[in-house]
């Protein structure tokens, strides 16, 4: 089958070679103040209806028509359009800038229709957040955060109250592929959750692909989240900030040379340890909680043709208490990229990218010291290459090789210390993919996007190699010398989608994508906690596979105003990942003898109401889903539901401009509790009360609601500088959400047991923050 | 302080923070999966009666009283003594022979017959590791009203794989807690070991007696297991399980042949 398609997508662009003779449009989109490439801009020519292609990820665009006379028009969502008229004849370069729309009238009495993307694009289930909106989403404490707005989108699920983990269609927390500007990040949170590692400050655009994955991406079964982050003012320099109620935040940029090169350095600490400071108790006071984020990028253009971009995320989580323990993680990713137009129609961009994420923790009891450290280290070479193919063809092609450096656990102790030195081998190996992919305007009514991408995972030496039973019972054993390969697995993955427009209103889309992943995220706990710990393929852990089917009705009514979409989806899973009983995963070498693997599947449908455009905008999101895992020795080897399957879910996000100073927005949300394990007997071994249960996940948690509001003040206006107020209260009817349900002998009766729910959060959450900038 | 604890600490700080979380008592519609037979046997060194308990399960809503299983043949046989132990149900459900005593590196198997199924168990004892002694500190994480901690320590003999149980009495009541090690991270050392629970406040003045079990590589399996279910784990316990019983075929309940010590103290 993969064959066939190969050769189908060969043939195709053979074929379209011998079209009549057309000449190129190409040029690069700008917003117009700030000199910041616009991600997804929309060219189209006015004359020809169908034409049409969005800016990529470096504002790049490229189109094609017949020599002749024609309008182009550009459009970008909360910009001014543009009209520009040319006379094509040979080759040519337009390069726009778009201003923001900044006046509330043009929002309101608008003279261009909002454009129709959505319709015509063949790209299923993927979710574009402009940042504009991000920051009005009232959030906990105030801290924007593009992961939580995130999970008010219909087929994402949040991990929890507070918890910016996030569940994508049924897949795990850890089968999101996250990038920040092409570096995955491995651990998304801070503070154990209950913030993201994403400054809103810092970043331009997020795009969440729920299925219909592009050829090239790849390497995580359920989502890829493309974080992209913001390249610094090139006209002007400015200051931005904000001070909150657990944070503060800074964010300067400004041009390198005018015109040519910008740099932005944004950074973000909390402050709660301060307030430990204060605290009259000395064991608090010489503790310490706080994280931090710093994002850096700067970029230069050569030329027309040629640019460099440089970027960087830090950021650390602290954690101690006084002469007892210490813990600390973070990632840090680093990426540099090239930009080179060959020639009108053949877009490069090459990237080297780093990445690591790594803990400590440490304890400084005196015959208990000891430190115990883990970390991942990526280093990815990509090329990536897009080419225009006459006006109906884009095709982009490309290979990565990302090498994986896991040590999983090291521990050293002092000689006093009761913990000996512990040494856990390291895992190294390569992921290497090469994919194709094209983008085809087969008629006005089909546009096709359909590609291949071959992965492999290589594991190599060095080290010791145990092979296991299924009971955890070590079979064989080899050790390898340094770069012998261990195992690899190779995978064809076939990534398919289609959009057939029935008119300029409505359209119908399906696609079908396959998915492997080769790091397993190993953790036995449901939240996200800083000792997870990641793991590659090997003789033992098979890749993990996901095959999805996806189809869709999109509808655009009333001028393009509101977007109504209706997406279905089913997914297999192979190779799942969990534990048995008793499992012990830190810094254990023989830690794959503790795994047990199975299936799963999840399936629904998902509800979108969208109203982008006028004072009052926002969306209602509803999801009605199953999400099931099937293991051997879970409930006799029959599908029972996952801990994220949450048959409903509803979101609704409302933002109203009241006036040109005050804007205010809400959202609520309701969802299905989790589905969890109680207990259904008791009996008393070893002088306890124990439990005992009958079938994994036959209960549910309570189903959980809130509602958050929010407003912004903007501040008067000032030559010189701009500041605005932000007032946010979380859980405005102090809903108590469940956290945990936990069963213990009763405090009050005598001889009974009783059930415990534990809500954090659960009384109304008002914050406040004000934002500077000059 | 342990590794696998120290989630469970940072958790606890957090909630500290999170002064806002509240928790209440709520009734929830479970299941009925009671009558169930658990077994519970243990045959220790310490020369005595050696004790196997039969009973039923019972339904959560009802009290914690659980039906005794009576009439049962019980015996456990030492295997490398080629030496049965016969049973004797001298109250109901409690099958117990007066003078038995368990031999260090013994193999030891459990049968049990009621209602027509037999119930087969295996377990040896491991070697003796003595305490050395139990001493009080000052609680790590919570200090208030001068709240103490109880610490052991022990040598663990290198080069061999030893699991330990440890059981807690303060003044005469067995706290509500399950502690059990495994020596993968203090395998041949001094060891200090806090027992740091948040069941039962500890104060100066106060007896509390420290048992410490040795116990085989199924039995620790068991208690670890029901240790990491233990409810007080913020940010989400493991998914809760009956634990792996070492009796086939599977019932609740297990057969432990083990070491036992005590130590009494009076807490300063």
């Amino acid at each position: 089958m993969a064959k066939t398609l190969l050769l189908f997508l060969f043939l195709s662009i053979a074929l379209i070679s011998f079209g009549q003779k057309k000449y190129s449009i190409n040029g690069t989109i700008k917003d117009g103040t700030t000199g910041e490439q616009l991600i997804g801009a929309t060219i189209r020519i006015k004359e020809l209806p169908q034409s049409g292609t969005v800016t990529n990820s470096y504002g790049f665009y490229s189109i094609y028509a017949p020599e002749g006379d024609y309008i182009l028009l550009f459009t970008y969502t909360g910009y001014e359009p543009v009209e520009q008229k040319i006379s094509l004849h040979q080759n040519q370069e337009v390069n726009i800038p778009l201003q923001v729309k900044s006046d509330l009238k043009e929002v309101v009495i608008r003279a261009n229709a909002p454009n129709n993307d959505n319709i015509a694009s063949p790209q299923l289930g993927v979710e574009k957040l402009n940042m504009a909106q991000i920051n009005q989403v009232p959030v906990l404490l105030g801290e924007r955060d593009i992961l939580k707005t995130l999970s008010l989108l219909p087929g994402v699920k949040s991990s929890g109250e507070g918890n910016t983990g996030f569940y994508v269609r049924g897949g795990g927390a850890d089968q999101n592929l996250i990038l920040l500007d092409e570096a995955t990040v491995y651990n998304a949170s801070h503070f154990f959750g209950f913030f993201s590692t994403f400054n809103s400050d810092a970043i331009k655009d997020v795009s969440l692909y729920k299925g219909g994955m592009p050829a090239e991406y790849g390497g995580r079964l359920s989502s890829v989240l493309d974080i992209k982050m913001n390249e610094g003012n090139n006209q002007n320099y400015t200051v931005q900030g904000g001070l909150g109620l657990i944070s503060s935040r800074i964010k300067v940029e400004g041009p390198l040379v005018k015109d040519k090169g910008s740099f932005m350095v944004s950074a973000r600490r909390t402050y709660i340890d301060f307030f430990l400071k204060a605290s009259s108790d000395s064991t608090i006071r010489g503790s310490s909680i706080y994280f931090y984020d710093l994002n850096t990028k700067a970029n230069y253009h050569f030329d027309d043709k040629n640019a460099i971009y440089l970027s960087g995320y830090f950021g650390k989580d602290v954690l101690s208490l006084k002469n007892t323990f210490g813990t600390n993680w973070g990632n840090s990713t680093g990426t540099i990229r090239f930009n080179h137009l060959f020639n009108s129609r053949l877009f490069s961009n090459t990237s080297l990218v780093y990445s690591n994420y790594n803990y400590v923790i440490e304890s400084f009891l005196n015959n208990e010291g000891f430190k115990a450290t883990s970390k991942i280290t990526d280093v990815n070479l990509k090329e990536d290459l897009s080419y225009t193919l006459g006006d109906n063809h884009t095709v982009k092609f490309g290979v990565n090789l990302l090498h994986h450096t896991i040590a999983p656990g090291d521990i050293t102790a002092p000689e006093s210390s009761s913990f000996n030195n512990i040494h856990v081998e390291e895992r190294y190996g390569y992921e290497t993919a090469a994919y194709i992919s094209d983008e085809w305007k087969a008629s006005n009514h089909l546009t096709l996007l359909y590609g291949l991408r071959l992965s492999t995972i290589f594991l190599l030496g060095s080290g010791t190699f145990d092979t296991y039973d299924a009971d955890g019972n070590v079979t064989s054993s080899k050790t390898y010398t340094s770069g012998q390969l261990v195992k690899s697995y190779t995978h064809l993955e076939p990534r398919f989608s289609a959009s057939y427009v029935l008119d300029d209103a409505n359209s119908l889309k399906f696609s079908y994508n396959r998915n492997t992943q080769n790091i397993h995220l190993l953790t036995n706990s449901t939240s996200n906690t800083p000792t997870d710990l990641y793991v590659m393929s090997t003789n033992n852990i098979k890749p993990e596979i996901a095959d999805q089917l996806s189809t869709g009705w999109f509808k655009n009514f009333l001028d393009n105003n509101y977007e109504l979409s209706a997406e279905v989806y089913y997914k297999w899973l192979q190779n799942q990942i969990d534990y048995k009983d008793g499992a012990q995963l830190l810094v254990n070498q023989g830690v794959e003898s503790q795994l047990v693997y199975g299936a799963g599947r999840s399936y629904g449908l998902e509800l979108f109401l969208k109203k982008k455009y006028g004072r009052f905008n926002g969306w209602i999101g509803y999801t009605l889903s199953r999400t099931e895992r099937k293991f051997p020795d879970i409930n006799n080897d029959q599908y029972y539901p996952a801990t994220q399957d949450r048959t409903h879910d509803i979101s609704v996000v409302g933002i109203y401009q009241y006036n040109k100073r005050w804007t205010f927005s809400a959202n609520f949300v309701y969802g299905t509790g989790n589905a969890v394990t109680y207990p259904t007997g008791k009996y008393n071994v070893g002088g306890l009360t124990t439990y005992s249960y009958s079938e994994r996940n036959g209960y549910r948690m309570p189903s959980n609601n809130r509602l958050d509001i929010g407003a912004t003040l903007e501040g008067k206006q000032h030559k010189k500088y701009h500041s605005s107020w932000t007032f946010g209260i979380y859980n405005v009817y102090a809903h108590r959400n469940p956290y945990t349900i936990t069963f213990r002998d009763s405090k009050t009766v005598p001889n009974t047991t009783e059930a415990v729910e534990t809500s954090i959060f659960a009384t109304m959450i008002p914050s406040v923050t004000w934002n500077f900038k000059f | 302080m342990r590794l696998t604890k120290l989630k469970y600490y940072s958790g606890l700080l957090l909630i500290a923070m999170v002064v806002l979380s509240c928790k209440k008592v709520i009734s929830l519609d479970l299941g009925n999966d009671s009558g169930k037979l658990v077994i519970e046997a243990n045959i220790t060194d310490e020369s005595g009666p050696q004790y196997v308990k039969l009973s039923r399960n019972a339904p959560f809503t009802s009290t914690n009283t659980y039906p005794p299983v009576t009439g049962a043949n019980v015996t456990i046989y030492d295997s490398t003594a080629n030496l049965y132990f016969d049973m004797v149900e001298n109250s109901a459900g409690t099958y117990s022979v007066n003078k038995g005593v368990g031999v260090l590196g013994h193999t030891y198997f459990l049968t049990v017959n009621t209602g027509g199924q037999t119930y087969n168990a295996r377990s040896i004892m491991p070697q003796h590791v003595a305490m050395d002694s139990v001493a009080t500190s000052s609680n790590l994480l919570d200090k208030t009203d001068n709240k103490r901690m109880m610490t052991v320590y022990f040598n663990d003999p290198a080069g061999v794989k030893n699991q330990y149980r440890f059981v807690m009495y303060v003044n005469k009541v067995q706290v509500n807690y399950i502690f059990a090690f495994d020596d993968q991270f203090i395998d041949g050392k001094h060891v200090t070991l806090d027992l740091q629970q948040s069941e039962k406040d500890i104060f100066p003045g106060d007896t509390v007696r420290v048992e410490m079990q040795n116990i085989d590589r199924p039995v620790y399996t068991y208690w670890f297991t029901l240790e990491q279910q233990q409810g007080n784990n913020p940010g989400g316990a493991v998914a809760p399980s009956n634990p792996p019983t070492n009796i086939a075929p599977s019932v609740l309940g297990y057969f432990s042949a083990h070491t036992t010590q005590s130590i009494t103290v009076v807490a300063k």
